[in-house]
């Protein structure tokens, strides 16, 4: 048996007992809930998405029984996107388009986008992106114009692949793609002139990236795919608010297999960090890990063995674990029942439906 | 594997059981050569060079003793007690090979057995005299040095009445019978394999199919003494005619790893399922589509394959991104992975059933499942191979009764009715299903256009597809786009005669329920059908304990489930959103168990059929409990069929 542990020299154990998240919603009907959990997105019953909030309570979607939601922030929190998805347990295929709609943060008021897979807002939530795997174009949509702009991918790319897309600028956006020999790459495409650039292309096959940005820089992560054995790194971009995206450091190097999944934040990046790997069986021992962006050094901060997902909602950062949700960053218990006066003019629900 | 000089962990082993041969015993034997006075030990590699030093010293001054004094022409009529000089015993195990040591420190015959099929060495290099100790008539214990035949003779089959059978046995006449009685068993778990390595080592005929090995590699290598080789290749074109690839790669595993069980379970269980390929053991559909990729061409020939799968043993790359037009989720696991899995796994694999070309991912799982559970033959397909899946899946809901939930539809305008009528279907054709949209279409035309009654309609490729050839001019023909056509909606045109029929419309899509999502609908899903009705003792495995005894108790069993793809293939999909989860069917096919951990044998309904993947049971528990979260009824969707 090979137990593969090559950890970085300035990599240590912080792991803590995480807390299970709490609220007064059934877990499994929430879609979205703020930090301090005034504001909830709520299934309320098959097909109904309702909006919950201290004085209030109001269904504003009703579609078929069948079909489910997601609801999805961005950290401008501006807006939300509202993914509809048909026949969840009907129509089992994972490439299946949503339908996606906007909505203004903790508002009801709903603006149809288009049909597509991996919706993301972006800068200052007056963008949408979302793909067709079909066609293989990324679409990006202006919420306020309503423009819209279309990019094609390499025709070439397996039809189970989602891009990650960032805009990094009003005029400039990036995203990932892949051609038929399993290389990754990133293209800087400019709006204006409707031009891509390839930025950074990996130099071994079997390697996804990620994207994620937060104050001043666009993280990427170059981590192999489930099966595959292969280094991982993490590479930050300065931004300045222009489309200068040359030169980019090494915030975070490995031999080892890491699974990924980053959440950017203003000094730190989490993402899932592989610490043990029988390669002969593919069994891993995932933790999720804190990357101080100042000193660049790794903290191990779940111990949970098996971390396979992190999920960014209004600054909480949460692990899903085999059907619970523990809460890595962020209040854990939102079961508070003292009733909390209205702050200003935002706590009200408004009647725009 | 340790240097041949290393100090071998049989080396006791070998004293033990060959206690009854051999003695140690040297008080009136020629005196033992004495160690050199002084030797200097810097390190454990230079103290076992210098004892290897000593030994080649010892032997050849004990040789040329021998020989000098007439000690080699004994008559053994009048002595008692023959036993193995220990010098001599020395000198073999320092310089023959661990596997061959082991395999000789079984018994005393195995250790003679081993001598006289040259498996054993001594610092000569192959054993041409054995030196013997032995009672004189004076009753003093003396030393002789006798020639290997004479040793045969006078000792070997006095003490083995089994060896001259065996050395019958492998005489050229005799070798065909003794091959074809002789069991090459292909193990396909851990405890079996282990029970094979046994059988072997313990089989008074190993030594003899090694030297057949040895033989045959001797050839290969063109090593040994170069004035044998023209007969030694005589007699290694004879040893091939008899033995097939798979019968010669066995004997290469097995007496090549004699002293390491592991390494020969490796084989079988690993990477060697490429070779299970390249000898026709295993369908060659596992490795078709990885070497059309990796030797870019498109009509593999036998050798290209066998080259190709060669290099799937060394370069574990080669299978991330296979080619071929049945491809599922990418990349795909490494090849060193992938055979693993595919060691462990019974799930009837022989047929492409195109997982990127299935929006229904459901339907790709259940016709994974029938076929597994019928073993059928394939019936003709035209059209996305996507049709598998869906015509076995269609006909098995009409079975059962169930067909009125298959929604997808073909619809036309009957003028004559004054009404819309439609008529289930599924893209192209799958034997002589009527719900083949070739059938629906021809039948159409019948009715519509006034087709002559034998119309057929075939479906095309669009890649296919020329428009200038006199073909298509006539007849009924559906383009369709393969990178867009999939289980419940396909981007085609139907030309009739030449000329486009647009009056047909595709309504609604393939949906079905996998698992009850309401009490009073529970008869009309795939799982109550399965269990229920079609029998299958569908029973719920909700703990490791449980799935394992279910494997114990049917090793070619399946378990079938739903699970959350982000959980299941977390690299795959990431969660973006809180309870977001994206509901992937699974089949599990195998187990592989170490220490305390488990990992499945597992296709995802995205994954190739030729390609499973190895997923811990963690992941697979978060993603059945998270999907359970989700599920309207709170089911547990993990099920076993057995």
């Amino acid at each position: 048996m090979v137990w593969i542990s090559l950890l970085i020299a300035s990599f240590s154990l912080m792991a803590k007992e995480l807390p299970k998240f709490l609220t007064k919603h059934p877990m499994q009907s929430i879609r979205y809930i703020s930090a301090d959990g005034r504001y909830a997105y709520i299934q309320k019953k098959p097909g109904v998405l309702g909006l919950v909030s201290s004085f209030r309570s109001i269904d504003f979607i009703s579609e078929a029984s069948t079909n489910d939601f997601l609801v999805k922030d961005s950290r401008f929190k501006e807006r939300l996107l509202i993914e509809v998805i048909p026949g969840n347990h009907q129509e089992f295929n994972v490439m299946k388009h949503p339908k996606i709609m906007v909505v203004d943060w903790g508002k009801t008021q709903l603006r149809q986008i288009g049909q597509g897979l991996a919706s993301r807002l972006h800068f200052n939530d007056e963008w949408v992106s979302y793909y067709d795997n079909i066609e293989k174009i990324i679409y990006l949509q202006n919420i306020l114009t309503e423009k819209k702009f279309a990019i094609k991918l390499s025709p070439k790319s397996n039809n189970f692949y989602i891009p990650e897309v960032e805009m990094v600028s009003n005029d400039t956006l990036v995203y990932t793609d892949v051609n038929d020999k399993g290389y990754a790459a990133l293209i800087q495409h400019n709006l204006i002139t409707q031009k891509g650039t390839v930025i950074y292309k990996s130099p071994q096959i079997g390697t996804k990236l990620e994207l994620c940005q937060d104050k001043g820089y666009l993280a990427i992560g170059e981590f192999p795919f489930d099966d595959i054995s292969r280094s991982s790194k993490v590479l930050r971009i300065k931004l300045s608010g222009g489309t200068n995206l040359a030169g980019f450091e090494t915030l975070y190097s490995s031999s080892d297999s890491d699974l990924g999944n980053m959440v950017c934040r203003e000094n730190e990046i989490y993402f899932i960090k592989t610490l043990l790997h029988n390669r002969k069986i593919n069994l891993k021992q995932t933790e999720a890990v804190r990357l101080d962006l100042k000193s660049t050094q790794v903290t191990t901060v779940t111990d949970l063995s098996t971390v396979s997902q992190l999920i960014s909602m209004d600054g909480r950062i949460l692990i899903p674990f085999r059907g619970d949700f523990y809460v890595l960053e962020g209040e854990a218990n939102l079961t508070d029942d003292k009733l909390k006066s209205p702050t200003g003019n935002n706590e009200e629900l408004p009647l725009d439906i | 594997m340790s240097p041949r000089f290393w100090p071998n962990p049989h080396f006791k082993i070998l004293g033990t059981a060959l206690g009854l041969c051999l003695s140690f015993y040297t008080s009136a034997q020629t005196t033992p050569l004495a160690t050199p006075s002084s030797v200097n030990y810097p390190g454990i590699l230079e103290s076992l060079e210098k004892l290897i030093q000593i030994d080649n010293t010892k032997f050849s001054k004990k040789n040329e003793l021998l020989l000098k004094s007439g000690k080699n022409s004994t008559d053994f009529t009048t002595v008692s007690s023959i036993e193995v000089d220990p010098d001599f015993l020395n000198s073999i195990i320092l310089h023959s090979d661990p596997g061959y040591i082991r395999l000789a420190s079984i018994g005393k015959c195995r250790f003679y057995d081993s001598i006289i099929n040259d498996l054993l060495k001594n610092s000569e290099g192959k054993i041409k005299n054995v030196f013997v100790t032995f009672v004189n008539q004076n009753k003093e214990r003396d030393s002789a040095l006798i020639p290997r035949k004479d040793f045969l003779a006078r000792v070997v089959n006095q003490e083995c009445p089994e060896t001259p059978k065996l050395i019958d046995q492998f005489q050229v006449k005799n070798l065909d019978q003794t091959i074809r009685s002789t069991n090459f068993e292909q193990p396909s778990g851990r405890d079996q394999c282990r029970n094979i390595y046994l059988e072997w080592l313990n089989n008074s005929k190993t030594p003899y199919f090694c030297k057949l090995h040895e033989f045959m590699k001797e050839t290969r290598l063109r090593s040994g003494d170069p004035k044998d080789l023209p007969q030694r290749q005589a007699i290694t074109k004879i040893l091939e005619q008899k033995l097939n690839i798979t019968q010669r790669d066995y004997l290469e595993n097995i007496c090549q790893n004699l002293e390491n069980e592991d390494l020969f379970c490796e084989e079988f269980l690993n990477v060697s399922f490429w070779s299970k390929v390249a000898s026709g053991v295993e369908n060659k559909i596992f490795g078709e589509d990885i070497c059309r990729s990796v030797m870019n061409s498109p009509n593999l020939s036998d050798i290209q394959l066998k080259t190709c799968l060669g290099r799937l043993k060394k370069e574990s790359d080669l299978c991330l991104y296979p080619g071929g037009r049945s491809q599922g989720i990418l990349p795909s696991p490494q090849c060193d992975t992938l055979a693993t899995a595919l060691n462990y796994s019974s799930l009837r694999s022989d047929y492409l059933d195109c997982p990127a070309s299935s929006d229904q991912q459901a339907v790709t799982n259940m016709g994974r499942i029938l076929l597994n559970i019928s073993k059928e033959p394939l019936a003709a397909l035209n059209g996305p191979c996507s049709a598998i899946s869906s015509g076995v899946t269609y006909d098995f809901n009409d079975k059962f009764n169930n067909d009125e939930n298959w929604k997808l539809e073909a619809c036309y305008e009957d003028r004559l009715a004054e009404k819309e009528v439609c008529q289930k279907i599924f893209f192209g054709s799958y034997g002589n299903s009527p719900q083949s949209y070739n059938v629906v279409v021809a039948d159409i035309l019948k009715r519509t256009r006034g087709a002559d009654t034998n119309i057929k309609c075939e479906m095309v490729d669009s890649e296919d597809y020329n428009p200038l050839m006199l073909t298509y001019k006539s007849g009924c023909f559906i383009i369709y786009e393969r990178s867009k056509c999939f289980i419940s909606q396909c981007k085609h045109k139907i030309l009739f005669n030449d000329r486009p029929i647009d009056f047909i419309k595709i309504k609604n899509r393939a949906t079905l329920e996998y698992f009850a999502t309401n009490v009073n609908d529970e008869r009309f899903s795939q799982n109550y059908i399965l269990t229920r009705d079609y029998k299958q003792n569908g029973r719920s495995l909700n703990n490791i304990s449980g799935i394992v005894a279910f494997f114990k108790k049917k090793r070619d069993g399946i378990i079938h489930g739903v699970g959350c793809a982000e959980e299941i293939l977390p690299s795959f999909f990431k969660v973006k959103a809180m309870n977001q989860c994206t509901p992937l069917p699974f089949i599990i096919d195998g187990m592989i168990r170490e220490n305390d951990k488990t990992v499945f044998v597992t296709r995802t309904g995205v994954d190739s059929l030729q390609a499973p993947r190895l997923i811990s049971w963690s992941l697979i528990y978060s993603a059945v409990k998270s999907y359970q979260n989700a599920h309207p009824l709170r089911l547990w969707t993990l099920y076993g069929l057995d």
